[in-house]
């Protein structure tokens, strides 16, 4: 856990001044919407013939989320100022950030669910980008890994959900989705689409089965820590959730899942954060839990989750972001963030141990904090929502833990004195990384003292999940003494678990190597290194270096496709009565005796010889039946094949090779079995092709159009550079392409042969 | 393969300028008559073939303009940029048509014309370059 950036505590870079874009995003956005009472809608076409539309809609919840990301993200880029200052590659991390608060911002106000797909797989690359900033050590580079493959793998299937949920719909608008919800609510595809959807949205936001990759990441620079994985990205999947609920909040389905999948991971990674000793990853553990809660509270029913959920996510933002700064702080000045090596910082640095402290009172919900307001809000709507006895007691235990959790970031580090003098260079962080939690916390207990400023904007965002906020939990003195119990229930228990923190964490240790052996992480190691496995199996089986493989493979799937494709049609065939010239017969006895030359020809040098004239028959026959440029082009092409063909040949030693074995063998017998096959599928799908209605459409408007569009008389060259340009262009790619990635091979044998043995 | 066929060689250094001409000819009179970018493209591998069988792979290679790799890069370019004019009037790769008086005759002219030299140019790089250093596997080293 050392400390491992330059220490340069009292310098800030000037980047900082990139802070003022968040900041004006956050003006022009309320300016904009007029606090929330305005909704703003606007739409340009992209790709209409998929009803893909670039279509933004910003209401109450966007407009909520947009205040967190550029409100956040001010004081976070002022405090990556002081942070970064004087590390080298600053300027990636700023540039990063930028691009992953852009992506942020049309993830959110996107209303299209493919363009939000977009913007949502963004966010996933810049936050690879930036999870990885310390990237010459393995650790964080394997996080960044491991983050982008959840998040961005989860987002994937949720794209497949998307699809189908469009398809189901028949709009891929996500304001039209819900507004035509009951239509569709019950075709049976629908669970499948919605269980890819919550896979994208539980993975972003770390809910079990895919909550090992949130605390891993936290390698990442703690400026990164407080934006993209307290406050921010590790929310869109809650925020995906919020924006389709209104949709799907009638659904038992929908409603078991997220109450089901948000509780236990609520509860199971508070216990987990108790496992840990690194500060930051505790408040990892916690944020998980808190995304738990967020997430069962959009699954309740009932009028006051919504409320419930969007007063618990500006409360959980305006502390959870402050303590991060909190233990980048400590991180920074103090060398160190394992809890065991610090203790009784707040004389050295009394600016972040009040930071600390006023932001810990609303984690811990303590009266007339934002937290406490939040949790009287969630109460209400696990009452009304009807949610089992257990959740309940789980409830409690989490209340508990954050708590504990909170004592420790507030107290333990700053005040508990650990026995241990503390070093004396310990000194507080500079004015840009002091001020940015101080700030942020001092907002959340402005608000905590006066939630009726917060009413507006709550109550649009919970308007706009389909719900209100309730006016009588709103301003002071609504602390009834039901409240108050639960208050000094939960702080009572918080209290033991801090007082026994170090026990706990000791029983723990005992018991988690048995879990951790069927665990998350395993399986996903598992994963991970199954995939080269399969790889080099199936390069084993398919790629064996054997050429004759390779054409049996080629071959046989291509006579298994054509021939179900005629078994299943079975198009009729009618023998052509064509008359050929005679002038085609030459060239008919040259593609016959080529053929037979071909099935007696014992070494590989002959073989060639004989396809070729087979090539050279075929041209000949398109020069008679009025295909001169075909013609020209076979002959090229032949002679270019031949060459090229005999000189390998000549090189490898093939060329005096003769096909060994008995002809009889039954490999032999297998091989004329597949070639008999297809010639006679090719053939018989040649005729039925021809035994069809002679449609000229095409034909006709090619040749009526040659020479008034494109100036041409030879119509087969003005397909090719004009009226198909485009294609002829990506084939002679193609080409070059090739070219290139066959010329290091040939470079190599060529080296191979030089070299002596 | 054998390098000794004077008369080969001799008959290459009259020969490989007028497969070079065939196949330039080739691709003008392509969009009229039969011929065209990729015909002749693959008329001017034969020259190259020629020269890397009766002289040396690398002389081969030497003779394409650029170097092969170059050769088929600028032909893809080529084909590539002669799509832009026609976004003026329309779309990508909408041709455009001039007629240059010269006098004794006039001079068809158009972006069709650089496409199809992109295509012989690329398809001319690519195969010429596979064919000669193919050749060359069967070579000695000087």
């Amino acid at each position: 856990m050392a400390h491992d950036e330059p220490q340069a505590a009292h310098g800030t870079s000037r980047l900082g001044w990139l802070a003022l874009v968040p900041a004006a995003v956050l003006l022009l956005a309320w300016w904009a919407t007029a606090g929330g009472d305005r909704v703003l809608v606007a739409a340009w076409p992209w790709i209409p013939s998929l009803g893909i539309s670039l279509a933004f809609r910003i209401d109450g919840l966007a407009l909520q989320f947009i205040l967190l990301i550029a409100g956040i993200g001010t004081l976070v880029f002022v405090y990556a100022a002081g942070y970064m200052a004087g590390v080298k590659q600053r300027l990636r991390l700023f540039g990063a950030l930028i691009a992953f608060m852009l992506a942020m911002l049309g993830t959110v106000s996107a209303d299209n669910l493919l363009l939000l797909f977009v913007f949502w797989e963004m966010t996933s690359l810049t936050s690879f980008l930036l999870v990885g900033f310390k990237h010459e050590k393995a650790a964080a580079r394997r996080s960044a890994q491991q983050a982008l493959m959840v998040t961005a793998g989860g987002g994937l299937v949720m794209l497949a959900g998307f699809i189908l949920l469009g398809a189901i719909a028949g709009t891929y608008s996500i304001s039209g989705l819900v507004a035509t919800a009951p239509n569709w609510l019950d075709h049976p595809a629908l669970p499948l689409a919605l269980g890819c959807v919550l896979v994208g949205a539980f993975s972003k936001s770390a809910q079990i089965p895919f909550h090992f990759w949130l605390p891993n990441a936290m390698a990442a620079p703690t400026p990164v820590s407080a934006y993209l994985h307290s406050a921010t990205m590790v929310k869109l999947g809650v925020y995906l959730l919020a924006r389709l609920d209104p949709a799907f909040h009638d659904l038992e389905l929908w409603q078991w899942l997220l109450v089901g999948f948000g509780g236990l991971t609520a509860a199971w990674s508070m216990l987990l954060a108790l496992r840990e000793r690194d500060l930051k990853r505790i408040l990892a553990w916690s944020t998980v839990s808190a995304l738990g809660t967020l997430t069962m509270l959009i699954g309740l029913p009932g009028a006051v989750a919504p409320g419930a959920m969007a007063a618990f996510l500006l409360a959980h933002a305006l502390y959870k972001a402050p303590l991060f700064f909190v233990a980048g702080n400590v991180d920074h000045c103090a060398g160190s963030r394992s809890i065991d090596d610090l203790g009784g910082l707040a004389t050295r640095m009394p600016w972040t141990a009040a930071a600390a402290a006023i932001a810990a009172v609303s984690m811990a919900g303590l009266p007339f904090s934002l937290g406490y307001f939040a949790k009287d809000l969630i109460d209400i709507a696990r009452a009304e929502g009807g949610v089992f006895v257990w959740a309940g007691y789980a409830s409690l235990m989490v209340g508990a833990i954050s708590v504990a959790v909170a004592a420790v970031a507030a107290v333990r580090i700053f005040w508990h004195r650990n026995g241990r003098p503390v070093p004396m260079q310990i000194h507080e962080a500079g004015w840009a990384m002091r001020l940015p939690p101080l700030l942020v916390a001092c907002v959340g207990l402005a608000f905590g003292l006066h939630p009726e400023w917060l009413a507006p904007l709550l109550d649009h965002s919970a308007i706009a999940m389909g719900g209100a906020l309730p006016s009588t939990v709103l301003g002071v003195g609504t602390i009834g003494l039901d409240g108050l119990t639960g208050v000094a229930a939960t702080l009572g228990a918080g209290l033991v678990i801090y007082l026994g923190w170090d026990r706990l964490h000791r029983m723990l240790e005992r018991g988690f190597p048995l879990i951790d052996r069927v665990g998350m992480v395993a399986h996903y190691e598992r994963l991970l290194n199954a995939i080269p496995a399969l790889a080099s199996w199936s390069t084993r089986w398919l790629q064996g270096g054997r050429t004759s493989g390779y054409t049996l493979i080629a071959a046989g799937g291509m006579g298994l496709g054509l021939g179900a494709a005629v078994l299943l049609a079975l198009p009729p065939v009618v023998l052509p009565t064509t008359d050929l010239p005679i002038g085609t017969a030459p060239a008919l006895a040259a593609i016959t005796l080529g053929a037979i030359a071909a099935l007696v020809a014992r070494t590989s040098l002959l073989l060639l010889l004989a396809s070729g004239l087979v090539g050279f028959g075929s041209a000949g026959l398109f020069l008679f039946v009025g295909a001169p440029d075909l013609a020209f082009t076979q002959f090229t092409v032949e002679v270019a094949f031949i060459v090229i063909l005999v000189a390998v040949l000549l090189r490898t030693g093939a060329s005096r090779q003769t096909t060994a074995g008995p002809r009889r063998a039954p490999r032999e017998m297998i091989r004329a079995a597949i070639a008999l096959g297809g010639g006679g599928l090719a053939t018989w799908m040649v005729l039925a092709g021809l035994s069809g209605p002679d449609n000229r459409v095409l034909a006709d408007y090619f040749g009526a159009n040659a020479v008034p569009e494109a100036q041409g008389r030879n119509v087969v060259n003005v397909i090719l550079v004009d009226f198909r340009a485009v294609d002829t262009f990506g084939e002679i790619a193609v080409v070059a392409a090739a070219f290139l990635a066959v010329l290091p091979l040939l470079l190599a044998l060529k080296r191979k042969k030089e070299t002596p043995r | 393969m054998n390098q000794d066929v004077v008369i080969l060689r001799l008959a290459v250094r009259l020969l490989y300028p007028v497969i070079l001409f065939a196949s330039v000819w080739l691709l003008l009179r392509g969009h009229n008559a039969p011929g065209g970018g990729f015909i002749g493209g693959m008329t001017a591998v034969a020259a190259t073939i020629l020269a890397a069988l009766s002289v040396s792979s690398q002389a081969a290679l030497d003779r394409l303009p650029g170097g092969a790799m170059r050769l088929a890069a600028a032909g893809v370019l080529i084909a590539l940029l002669s799509g832009l004019p026609g976004l003026a009037v329309g779309a990508y790769m909408t041709h455009l048509w001039a007629t240059l008086p010269l006098g004794f005759t006039e001079l068809k002219v158009s972006t069709v014309l650089l496409f199809d030299l992109g295509v012989y140019l690329a398809v001319w790089g690519s195969l010429g370059g596979l064919c000669a250093h193919a050749i060359g596997l069967d070579e000695d080293s000087p």
